[in-house]
């Protein structure tokens, strides 16, 4: 008798955990999202998403795939294809959500060659591979780009930037954000922080031009004794380390000398001087120190 | 006579915002305090554009199309698809009452940029107004309205829009306002460095791009509001 209450008892249990779990994976299935759109050429990918991880990576079809899942139906996933053209963008259904059923996470796979636009509040974005022009607005969001090529346009308010293996031109803006360049090939760079720090590890291309400046924190250019650069760095509160052997500016360009006594600075070329490099800071520390 | 609630008064001002007050929403403005600086802040708005209107100073065609591409390539404002007027188009289909005033700050942030020279006045009693260009001269009204500090009613402007940021995202406006804290510790800082030092380009140089960037946080702010609204 008392077995068949437990066999009666574990069946029942069985069956529930079964209905739960079908119920769940269900959710789960109508939580997961997956889209393909074929495209000719070079597409356009606009991404909107408020709270969530973005990861897009180049692939060689000529096919954009969005997947990702989102976090609960309050919210929506909306795409539409234009020509080339694809807009990507969460939207919130329901006002009374948590904050953490508002989230969408995606995976987008785009061609090679293909323009992006990101915008995102809080989550991380990544970027793999794309060859393009991208922008970037975002608020806390932190953006990694890797091997990426084009005309890279990024404003963020808080978050962070690493850019390894980047190429062609980077116009960077952030309030309290850091911004790390490694291993870059651009030739033309301008990248301002408030309080974050800077820091830009690789070669000076022949007549590029970077501009790094910030009001507090570390600006930190790394070069290698090969470098030919020009080089004008300030601090008008704080500190200018200096490891790079530079002469007198050879092209004798006009310094911009503060009337600050306090201020800290350095004028001059090293090698031939052919790329120009302009560090400026507030109150932080400048340096500029040789490869390991 | 109904009484009425916030939000059809903010529908009595987009459907009429000249002309006074229907009795309804007179009635509601004495009894709702926000309703209330809403109203004395478009009026103020209102009265500036009227004395400065009425002198004639009308900036140069020019300055508020480079304005609006600066703006634009700034990322500070973007283009929609033209629907009403030029209100729609560049803050969104649905005007909010509560960014116009933020709005009017930006506009003057952003022309104070535009136009600002080097040949600055350095007074001992730095102020916001003394930043404008000397070329641009401005009627008592609207100096006034300028020297009556930019800066606090961007701040006003910011709180206003803060508020009105969906509490659904509470990462978003953590983060706004923990950067509207740095960027008001720089400004402090450079102000101080300005007043002791007025002749050093470099210091106001960095002054001037720590408000510029007290301008991207208020119009990412008022861009946050806006989408995240609809």
């Amino acid at each position: 008798m008392k077995n068949g209450v437990i066999s009666g008892w574990s069946q029942g249990a069985g069956t529930v955990l079964i209905a739960l779990t079908l119920t769940c994976s269900a959710g789960a299935q109508t939580r997961r999202f997956e889209r393909h759109f074929n495209v000719q050429g070079k597409p356009v990918i606009t991404v909107q998403n408020a709270t969530g991880r973005i990861q897009v990576r180049a692939w060689d079809k000529s096919e954009v795939m969005v997947s990702g899942q989102k976090a609960s139906a309050s919210v929506e996933v909306d795409t539409e294809q234009v020509g080339n053209r694809i807009e990507i963008a969460t939207h919130v259904v329901s006002e009374n959500a948590s904050p953490d059923a508002l989230r969408a996470d995606y995976e987008i796979s785009v061609p090679t060659e293909s323009e992006l636009q990101v915008r995102s509040d809080s989550g991380n974005v990544t970027v793999d591979s794309v060859h393009g022009d991208m922008s970037f607005d975002t608020v806390a969001a932190d953006l990694s780009l890797q091997d990426v090529e084009g005309y890279l346009m990024i404003k963020s308010i808080g978050g962070s930037t690493v850019c390894t293996r980047c190429a062609g031109r980077l116009d960077a803006t952030s309030i309290s954000g850091n911004f790390q360049l490694l291993q870059p090939s651009m030739e033309n760079v301008r990248v301002q922080t408030s309080s974050g720090n800077i820091l830009f590890d690789g070669g000076f291309m022949n007549r590029g031009i970077y501009v790094l400046k910030n009001y507090s924190g570390t600006i930190e250019v790394r070069f290698s004794s090969n470098d030919s650069f020009d080089v004008r760095a300030t601090s008008l509160y704080g500190h200018v380390v200096n490891q790079a052997p530079v002469v007198p500016d050879r092209h004798k360009m006009p310094p911009q000398t503060p009337a600050n006594g306090l201020a800290q600075s350095l004028f001059g070329s090293m090698n031939d001087g052919r790329a120009k490099v302009e560090l400026s800071s507030f109150s932080g520390t400048i340096k500029i120190s040789k490869r390991e | 006579m109904s009484p009425i609630q916030c939000a059809q008064f903010e529908r009595i001002l987009e459907e009429q915002p000249d002309g006074p007050l229907p009795a309804p929403a007179a009635a509601h403005v004495n009894g709702c305090t926000d309703c209330r600086l809403l109203w004395s802040d478009l009026e103020a708005i209102r009265t500036a554009g009227m004395e400065w209107g009425s002198e004639e100073v009308a900036p140069p065609e020019h300055l508020w199309i480079s304005l609006r591409v600066e703006m634009e390539s700034e990322g500070l404002i973007q283009r929609r698809p033209a629907q009403a007027g030029w209100w729609a188009t560049w803050f969104g289909t649905a005007p909010r009452w509560a960014l116009a005033g933020a709005s009017i700050s930006l506009l003057l942030i952003a022309a104070m940029l535009a136009t600002y020279q080097t040949t600055a006045p350095a007074g001992k009693d730095f102020r916001v107004a003394s930043l404008l260009p000397a070329h641009l001269s401005v009627p008592g009204a609207t100096e006034k309205l300028i020297a009556a500090d930019l800066g606090e009613t961007l701040d006003g402007d910011l709180k206003r829009v803060f508020a009105s940021l969906p509490e659904r995202n509470p990462l978003l406006a953590s983060s706004l306002r923990e950067n509207l804290g740095i960027v008001d510790n720089l400004i402090a800082v450079c102000e101080k460095s300005v007043r002791e030092r007025p002749n050093d380009k470099m210091t106001r140089d960095y002054l001037y791009g720590a408000y510029q960037q007290k301008a991207v946080l208020l119009a990412t702010a008022m861009d946050r509001s806006a989408s995240e609204g609809q």
